[in-house]
This record gives C-alpha cells, structure tokens and sequence, in this order.
C-alpha cells in the first residue's frame, strides 16, 4: 500500500516537475529546443554555418593563390600538397572551391536580401491598397510564376551585359575612374539582379499572404478596436506572427539563390573565369570528366552536400517554427 | 466549361503578349543591331561598310519603329511564321520542329515514370508511416529535392561508368528506346520527385482513417487490393494538382540537362541561341515554353474537377 502512494507520489512529482519547465519555454525557445531535436535539421545548420564561415575567412585559409596556374602540376590526382588536387592549368582545386563559397555566398545572400525587399513592399501594397492594385501584383506574381523564368532571365542577363560594359567603358574613358574597369562586378550586379526578379514573386506572395490573415484575426481587430495605431499592430503584432513563415521563406529562397546562381554560371552566362564559381567549375570540369574526374567531383560533390544541408535545414525549420500546419 | 476554358485562353493571351514585349524589347535596345549580328560573322566587311548596312537595314524594314516592328513579328507569328535565324539562317520553324519532339519524349517519358514511382513511394511510406522505410523515403525526396540536375547528372554519370563501370558514356540523343536515355530520364524524374511523394503521402494518411477504408479492411480486402481500388482516387488527385508545376520544373531543367548530356533538344537550342544572341530563337522558345506551361495548367484545371467534383465547389467560396 506504501508502495503504492509511494509510486503515486513519484509521479505526481515528476508530473510536476515536468510542466515546471513548460510554461516557461517562450515561443523562441519552443521553436529552438524542436529544431534541435530534428538531426537532419542540425546537420544541415552546421554545414551552411560552415560555409558562411569559409566565405568570410577564405582569404586566410586557402593553401594557395586561386589564380596561381602551375602547368607542371597540371590534373593532378588527389594528393596531401593539393587536398582536392589540381585542374587543367594546375590551379589548386581546393583553394577555387573555398572562392567558389565567396561567391556562392556574396550572391546569394544579395539576391535574397533584394527579392525581400521587394517582396517586402510589394506584398504589403498589395495588402493594404487592395483592391486594383493588389489583383494586379497578384495577377503579375501569377503571370512571373507560370512562365518558365530561367529561359527569360538568361535572356535578360545576356543582353543587358553588352549595353552596361559599354556604359562601363564610356564611363571609364570619361572619368578615368578605374572603379569601371573592374568588370567583374558588371558579372556580380547582372547576377543578382536578375535573379532577385525571379525570387521576388515567392517573397512578395508569402508576405502578402501573412499580412493578409493576421490582420483579421480578432486579436488585430481588438488591438485596432483598442486604438493603437497602424504602427503599433504592425511591430507589436503582425511581424512576430509572421517571423516563422518569414524564416522559413528565408532560408528557402537562399538555398533556391545558391543553385540558380551555380545554374547561370554553368550555362556560361553567370560569373565567368577566371573568377571561381561552383557552377562554371562543374562546366570546365564535364570536358575532362572521364580522364580527371576529381576535377568534376570536388565542386559537384560539395554543392550537392550544400543544397542538400538547406533541404533539411528548411524542414527542420518548416517543422519548428509552423507547427500549427501538422494539427 | 467552355466559357471558362475561353477566359482561360483569353488571359493567357496578355500574359503571352507581355513576355514577348520584353524579350523583343530586349532585342531591339540590348543586343544592338541585327544586320551587324549577322554580318560580323559573315566573311567580308560588310559590318564595317555603313552605307551597305543602311541599305540591308532599309531593306529588311528594320529602321521603322520599335512598336511597328514588334507587330509585324506578332502578324507573322499568328500565322505560324517565326522568321530566320540570325545565325545559320535557316527557318526557327524547322529549327523547332527538330529540337522539340526530343524534349517532349524526354519530358513525358520522365513525367510518366516520376509519377507511378513518385506516387508508389508515398503509398508505401504512408503505410509504413513513422516506420523506417518511411523516414527513408522522406529523407531520399527531401536530399534529391535541392540537388541541381547539373550536379547530380555528372555525379550520377561518374558513378555508373567510372564507378561501376555499368554504362557507355551517355551523350547525344539516339531515341526514346536507347539505353543512354536512362541517365537524363532517371535525373530528370528524380529530381522533382518529392513534390509527388509527400503528395501522394499525406493523401494516404488522410484517407487511411476514413470509414470506407475500415469497412473494407473488416471485410477481409486484401492491403494491395484496398490500395489499389479504394485509395487510388484520393491519392491521384493530389498528384494531378501538382503537373503545372512538375512541368515548369522540368522546362527549367532540360535546359540543364540537355547541357550535360548533349542532347540537342528545345534546352540546348535555348542555351546555344542565347549565347549567339540568336533573338528570333530565343523568341519563339519563349513563345513555346510559355505556351506549353499555359496548356498543362489549363489541362489540369480542366481534368481536375472530373476526378474531384469537391473542387468546383471549394473554387467559389474560395478566400483571399
């Protein structure tokens, strides 16, 4: 009989115990604790964690000059000089995967800051005008999605190139400023800027979307009913409710930016060489894929496990942040 | 029905119209002047001779203005005329008529094989749920979900013939029904495969709860024949909704695989005329794949209410 209660008082404590901790969990830290009980989700975290560290470091830790050709050493096997081993010209492929990160990184994360910012706007005006003005950004959100967009932004990319380096040049002459001869950045700024115009529709849709729910769910309406200004319902109410799709949307459009950016540079119509990126690695390296293929494998191989990581990453994060959509 | 597929049609055309815009646009003030295009590449110095570039330029009507030029192009377009090509001069028809019987093949043949496995997959991780071979086949789509058909192609093929040394380099198109055709299909189909599998998936567990499915499980109806007979619709509507977007995903795609393994499909043409700024090319590609895309969604919105009769009427009290 002792035993008995005994029992029952044990697990009445630990019972206790148990919802001790639960209140006290604050929506973040829910979200965090599920994320991190998600493996996949973890892995994924470290591994792009991992990346965003090797963009920013790279300088300081390839073994050598990305640029520096060794026709001596050319298509060499794998070896503990050359981790990665060597291309066509005797570049260390390590040292061009660690840049190829850089640019990886610097794009993308421009791409998706841009496509938000206009996403932002966009799907704001769009659900505060209403009215005409919304069913045309949704009629143009609609019509940018059921085209196949890739095909149109190369196109765009392509043909701007030729008028803006002509820009460049007359600049340069003009102004002797040497900031217009680096071209590079004319590859960069193309880039980015067309990619930004496929992803912002995604961005722009979500973003209307939550505005559009939150703001009639009856706790706005009561804020409003309450008198606190449009300001106010904005910052107090509408974006922390909308974080959790926000993030999700986040880390999904980075993710999408990565490959497109890898894409363009494959086609040839992205960064080009010598500048190191990814896609135009994978490119130079299917010429000569079945004499060397570690010169194919090394960039293909660490995109895979990037693109990948932000899958599960993305899960995780879907799964932590709106749990609600399993209910 | 019919009005509905007429105000399909006639929002499509718009649509159409505003692309074709762009790109045309883009022609005419980005890529500089046709007649010089053509003639650098041509022998002689023709480019440099401005009064026979006038002259060329006169004669083929390319100094009137943007928006005159730009009807003419639609005029012939209505009547199927796509012009020449600036670089090898031969008709984009013939051009077209060549490259897009193979993509079509590879699209289909891959759409086909995506969704019975696709489908397949979702139906037995549903009935495996929470089990091993779920999480397994959960994790399969989510990791080929992200990867770039640029990617997992090369690293596919290094696998089979290098690796295994199962298979001849695949490269070029040698039909439908030859082996190296397995390679870009087997990329093509799995890449998108996820978006079928958690389809196909949910709608399982969803149905799997349904009295009509109890009923038939306490009669004694074998699991494979209450999959195939009971639960097929269900699983199959789904599915269908998500052809639109399983199709752009493959447009985008071929470009990349066509690349990969050479095969001279509607991807390659787009990515050779693009390079060449081949605008007649890139024009009617655009025209097409934004045409094929407008067709499959209008197909799906028209099959769908036939497998699901609940979708016309959610359609009308739809929100937002």
């Amino acid at each position: 009989m002792k035993d008995k209660i005994d029992t029952v008082e044990n697990a009445k404590a630990n019972f206790l115990a148990a919802i001790k901790d639960t209140p006290s969990n604050s929506l973040k830290k829910d979200a965090f604790l599920r994320l991190i009980a998600n493996k996949g989700a973890v892995i994924g975290l470290i591994i792009i964690s991992l990346l965003i560290l090797v963009a920013f470091i790279g300088p300081y830790i390839t073994p050598y000059d990305f640029l520096l050709q060794n026709l001596e050493i050319r298509n060499q096997w794998i070896s503990w000089a050359h981790p990665f081993g060597t291309d066509d010209l005797g570049r260390d492929i390590l040292s061009r995967v660690i840049y190829g990160a850089r640019t990886a990184v610097i794009l993308s994360v421009s791409i998706t800051i841009i496509s938000f910012l206009i996403g932002i706007v966009v799907g704001s005006i769009g659900a505060y005008v209403g009215g005409k003005v919304d069913a045309f950004i949704v009629w143009f959100i609609d019509l940018t999605m059921s085209i196949p967009s890739l095909l149109l932004v190369i196109v765009l990319n392509t043909s701007l190139k030729p008028p803006l380096m002509r820009w460049m040049e007359t600049q340069y002459l003009e102004t002797k400023n040497t900031v217009f001869r680096e071209t590079i950045w004319v590859d960069f700024v193309l880039v980015f800027g067309c990619l930004a115009l496929i992803k912002w529709p995604k961005a722009a849709r979500i973003i209307r979307a939550q505005i559009l729910s939150i703001r009639n769910k009856n706790y706005v309406v009561a804020a409003r009913a309450a008198g606190v200004t449009t300001f106010g319902i904005l910052r107090r109410y509408i974006i922390p409710n909308a974080m959790g799709p926000v993030i999700v949307l986040f880390s999904a459009i980075l993710g999408e930016a990565m490959v497109l950016e890898s894409a363009f540079s494959f086609l040839g119509v992205g960064v080009r060489p010598p500048m190191p990126s990814w896609g135009n690695m994978i490119s130079d390296g299917l010429r000569v894929w079945h004499l060397y293929p570690h010169i194919l494998a090394a960039p293909a191989a660490v995109l895979a496990i990037i693109t990948m990581a932000f899958s599960f990453l993305g899960d995780g994060l879907n799964d932590a942040l709106n749990p609600r959509q399993w209910e | 029905m019919w009005k509905y597929i007429g105000n399909r049609l006639l929002l499509w055309i718009p649509t159409v119209l505003v692309v074709l815009l762009v790109v045309y646009a883009l022609a005419f003030y980005g890529a500089g002047d046709p007649i010089k295009l053509i003639f650098l590449r041509a022998p002689g110095d023709v480019a440099y001779n401005p009064e026979r570039i006038e002259a060329i330029r006169e004669a083929a009507g390319l100094n009137r203005p943007f928006l005159v030029q730009f009807w003419n192009y639609l005029l012939h377009l209505v009547q199927g005329d796509f012009g020449n090509s600036l670089i090898s001069g031969r008709r984009v028809g013939n051009m077209i008529a060549h490259a897009f019987p193979i993509t079509l093949q590879l699209g289909l043949a891959a759409t086909v094989f995506l969704a019975i496995l696709g489908t397949a997959l979702g139906v037995i991780a549903a009935l495996n749920h929470n089990r091993w071979l779920d999480n397994v086949i959960s994790a399969f789509a989510m990791g080929v979900w992200g990867v770039p058909v640029f990617v997992s192609g090369p690293l596919l093929m290094m696998f089979f013939v290098k690796g295994l040394d199962i298979m001849d380099v695949p490269y070029g198109w040698h039909g439908l029904f030859d082996s190296m055709v397995i390679l870009p299909l087997l990329v093509l189909a799995i890449t998108p495969m996820a978006l079928i599998i958690r389809q196909a998936r949910s709608a399982v567990l969803e149905v799997l709860s349904e009295d009509y499915i109890r009923t038939a499980r306490s009669k004694g109806i074998p699991n494979i024949q209450i999959v195939v007979r009971h639960m097929m619709k269900s699983v199959l509507i789904p599915v269908v909704s998500q052809l639109g977007l399983l199709i752009i995903n493959m447009l985008n795609n071929a470009v990349l695989i066509e690349t990969v393994f050479g095969i001279p499909g509607l991807g390659q043409l787009a990515v050779t005329s693009i390079t060449t700024s081949d605008y007649p090319v890139i024009l009617a590609l655009v025209f097409i794949g934004s045409t094929v895309v407008v067709t499959v969604n209008l197909l799906v919105d028209i099959v769908f209410p036939l497998l699901d009769p609940r979708a016309l009427s959610k359609k009308e009290t739809k929100e937002v």
